[in-house]
């Protein structure tokens, strides 16, 4: 049984700028026109970076000025070789943050919720961290009973990478572990188990 | 569904005029034994037995929570109070036995916080007092910006004065805009407090979002104030079968307590939501801080503390 | 008081688990009309209710070593059973040392906590403990302090921390739970935890015990029950363990149900930590066979009535599905039908042997 509705999976709405923030932070992970990932940018003075990850070597993450339209201040562009590139970068920007900055996180939730939870740790509040959704709806899915993580599940049902056993996807949602519940499919009566359906492509 | 909280007798140890406004008082328990435990920011509610009624007054602990040995509020007097702290300046004296009820927590600490930013004005100290015992025990960063009148500089310092100098900044002018540069510099993970005078908290949190920070960050603690009397209005208790006449100068509350009648409270500013009443008929002049839009639209609940009539009665579920 | 614990009681494998007829004629049954639906049912925890399991701000009654016991088995293959996160530390402490003050009042025979200044010793005889230590120094416990203290208490706990009007679930001990996970809810806000309950959110149950739950006062306790149904009378119903123990949903016939079946009753208790300001929820577990529930006249008849008129969705949420319709023909016949009365007190004071069909 696949239960809906549960409170704790996370609701997303399109990303607009924080007027209220005193720097800004955008990360995607992948290439995306800025316009097309967030609203409000364009009247925006305070100082506004926007990280994405292009997914090959041939970049360097330098950081790049790009003139923005309609913006006082410049864009500081960044492009990074993949997300654990960008994260490692972020983790030692926030370490040398002060209170007024604004995160924005788009991509697979795989992708935001690990921003989220480093910015948790580096004391962000949550109305400081804003996350949207882009891209696939595939899960990562953290089996109850050994505690793997499973990533790019696609179907209702999925098989625990660590002990094997097939996992009912659940919407139960945990911000700490950036994953969804899984739990044995058939412990009831092994082997009965419903039919695999495509998801979350 | 509310429990009644219970009340203990606490023995004044020490009354000791700190200045001609400011009086520091240690309260022990009068029957032996140790204090109940606190956190820091709490508070402790005194009940005063002012003539004609009673009082019942919140002061926040300034002693270390960790030390059950005795509890130690400041009080500053009033000019034109309730009562409350003329009758404690003047007719308190040391082995008086004062009820009190257990100390209560509106202004608790963040415990997620890495580092603690406070602003307070005059005898809004209190609780930072406490709060600074507590962070230094634990090791944890803070720093403290107090404004005080040029008078009093000499009392603050002295209650300050075991703590590191570089933490503390003690300021007698007015000019808020020295704040601005410790609130852009704090570290990701500080969270900021402030207690004073009113038009003191809203400037600084007010500055303080202009600067960036967000509400999660923000923390201020004010007792009472919002109650200024209004039209007298009859206030029927359905339940107790009264009626109380609530005069212009007096609270809800204090009208319902003054007439015998034991009404929930915890806060008596509008904050807490303990005293909510259900409204019968009638409809409530809604002060408080804690009714959602919906639950005021509905006329049909009330916080005693604060709030008032809009009809010539009132009719309580009480 | 002292009670007679029964020490050689398990709660796995071969199930040696009975209740004496003084242990079945005071467990909190958990409905006082014929039907159930979900409702903000909290009251003050103050001495007094339908049975002397309210007796205590924490109960203590014959399966207390066995508990312990268990909870210490489940330890041993589990440790993220108990999860504290770092800035949770003023709340152990308020958590030792409330538990500690309260078995020590409650039940002298048994506990002793006795202090100078910081200095502290702590007697369970029962268990067999007695350790002197520096109250807020952890150091000087063998464990930290909320595991330690709740090693030696029944039932599971969680500590939620107050913030941003909200409660984080940012602690807990739990080897005793009707299917949810601490190690995966840990730091969870109130309403994602309570994110899989079916109803209650439209009802706005949640928003309002929420709501409540925020301005709960230091010395005023308040608690309510819950229920579900288990299978045996195991006590680890975990999401973890749930291949060990789901299989056992299959294994019910007319003829075992009776004594395999158990009404899984929880009194939820939550108290405001002066300290922290945190809150301690205490999840205390007790079972009872439905053949030794029915041997109380009234109970009998009303959980007959409750599981027969259940709401589809909050049955599949209690995981009665596969059982339900059996349980209630297996009560059917001790319900004559009668009008009952509101409440949940036993009203009788012996019990008869086995319970008596009663003709409609």
């Amino acid at each position: 049984m696949l239960i809906s509705d549960i409170k704790s999976r996370p609701v997303y709405e399109r990303l607009s700028l924080d007027g209220a923030g005193r720097r800004h932070l955008v990360l995607s992970d992948a290439p995306r026109p800025l316009g097309e990932v967030i609203d409000g940018t364009d009247g925006a003075d305070a100082p506004l970076g926007y990280w994405i990850v292009a997914a090959t070597s041939a970049v360097d993450a330098q950081p790049q000025a790009e003139a923005a339209p309609g913006n006082a201040a410049p864009v500081e562009w960044r492009a990074f070789r993949a997300a654990s590139h960008l994260l490692d970068r972020l983790s030692h920007r926030l370490a040398q943050e002060t209170v007024g900055l604004r995160l924005y996180a788009i991509g697979e939730e795989g992708f935001i919720w690990d921003v989220a939870r480093m910015a948790r740790e580096a004391g962000l509040e949550p109305s400081e961290c804003f996350t949207a959704h882009a891209g696939s709806l595939r899960r990562k899915v953290f089996c109850v009973h050994c505690k793997t993580v499973t990533s790019g599940v696609t179907t209702s049902i999925a098989v625990c990478e660590g002990c094997g056993a097939h996992l009912v996807v659940r919407d139960h949602f945990s911000r700490m572990h950036a994953a969804f519940m899984g739990v044995q499919a058939d412990a009831e009566a092994p082997g009965e188990l419903p039919p695999v359906e495509e998801v979350f492509p | 569904m509310t429990a009644r909280p219970r009340t203990m007798p606490l023995r004044v140890a020490a009354a000791i005029p700190l200045s001609p406004t400011l009086k520091a008082f240690t309260l022990i328990p009068a029957d032996g034994g140790l204090v109940p435990p606190s956190g820091p920011g709490a508070h402790l509610r005194l009940n005063l037995p002012v003539p004609g009624r009673m009082l019942k007054n919140a002061y926040s602990l300034i002693s270390n929570p960790a030390d059950r040995s005795h509890l130690a509020i400041i009080v500053r007097r009033v000019a034109g109070s309730k009562g409350g702290s003329a009758f404690l300046h003047e007719e308190v004296e040391d082995g008086d036995v004062i009820e009190a009820g257990l100390p209560a927590n509106l202004f608790p600490v963040v415990r997620t916080a890495r580092r603690h930013l406070m602003v307070s004005g005059g005898i809004g100290l209190t609780p930072f007092l406490a709060y600074i015992a507590a962070f230094e025990a634990a090791g944890t960063p803070w720093e403290l910006h107090h404004f005080c009148r040029p008078d009093e500089r000499g009392v603050f310092e002295g209650l300050l004065a075991r703590y590191p100098a570089a933490r503390v900044h003690l300021h007698c002018d007015v000019d808020l805009g020295v704040l601005d540069e410790a609130l852009l510099r704090q570290p990701l993970g500080t969270h900021f407090y402030t207690c004073g005078p009113a038009l003191l908290m809203d400037t600084v949190m007010e500055r303080a979002a202009a600067l960036g920070w967000p509400r999660a960050r923000l923390h201020s603690e004010s007792f009472g104030g919002a109650a200024e009397g209004g039209e007298p209005f009859i206030a029927v208790l359905r339940r107790s079968g009264l009626e109380v006449a609530v005069g212009a100068d007096t609270s809800l509350l204090a009208a319902i307590e003054a007439a015998g009648v034991e009404a929930p409270c915890l806060c008596r500013g509008g904050a807490c939501g303990q005293c909510l009443i259900e409204v019968a008929e009638g409809i409530p002049e809604h002060r408080d801080h804690f009714l959602d839009g919906e639950e005021r639209a509905s006329n049909r609940l009330i916080m005693t503390c604060v709030s008032r009539s809009r009809t010539a009665r009132l009719v309580l579920d009480l | 008081m002292t009670i007679q614990f029964k020490p050689d009681e398990t709660f796995r494998d071969e199930f040696r688990y009975a209740n004496s007829d003084a242990a079945v004629l005071r467990f909190p049954f958990p409905f006082p009309e014929d039907a159930y639906m979900y409702s903000v049912n909290i009251e003050p925890h103050v001495p007094g209710g339908a049975t002397p399991a309210f007796d205590n701000p924490f109960d203590v009654d014959e399966h207390y070593v066995a508990e312990c016991r268990e909870r210490a088995r489940v330890l041993e293959q589990d440790p993220s059973r108990c999860k504290v996160l770092p800035h949770m530390m003023a709340a152990q402490w308020d958590t030792l040392e409330l538990i500690m003050e309260s078995l020590a009042t409650s039940y002298p025979a048994h506990f002793t906590l006795t202090r100078e200044g910081i200095s502290w010793t702590w007697e369970n005889r029962p268990l067999g403990i007695r350790d002197s230590f520096t109250f807020g120094d952890a150091s000087t416990l063998p464990l930290p302090p909320f595991e330690y203290i709740t090693r030696q208490a029944q039932g599971d706990f969680t500590l939620q921390d107050q913030r941003d009007d909200n409660l984080f679930i940012d602690a807990g001990m739990v080897t005793t739970q009707a299917d949810w996970s601490l190690d995966f809810d840990v730091g969870m806000s109130f309403h994602q935890w309570h994110g899989p309950v079916p109803l209650a959110h439209q009802k706005g149950v949640f928003d309002r015990a929420l709501k409540f739950l925020l301005r709960l006062q230091y010395g005023a306790p308040v608690r309510r029950l819950n229920w579900t149904m288990t299978v045996n009378p195991r006590l680890d119903t975990s999401p973890e363990n749930y291949p060990q123990w789901g299989p056992d949903r299959t294994t019910l016939t007319a003829e075992n149900i009776g004594q395999k079946l158990h009404l899984r009753v929880e009194l939820q208790s939550l108290f405001r930590l002066p300290r922290s300001n945190a809150i301690l929820f205490g999840i205390r577990c007790y079972l009872c066979s439905i053949e030794d529930l029915a041997r109380v006249e009234l109970w009998g008849k009303r959980l007959h009535r409750v599981l027969r008129d259940l709401h589809p969705e909050i049955a599949d949420y209690k995981g009665t599905t596969r059982f339900r319709e059996m349980a209630v023909a297996y009560l059917a016949p001790f319900d004559d039908g009668a009008d009952l009365p509101v409440g949940t007190a036993p009203r009788q004071d012996t019990l008869p042997p086995t319970a008596l069909p009663l003709g409609r």
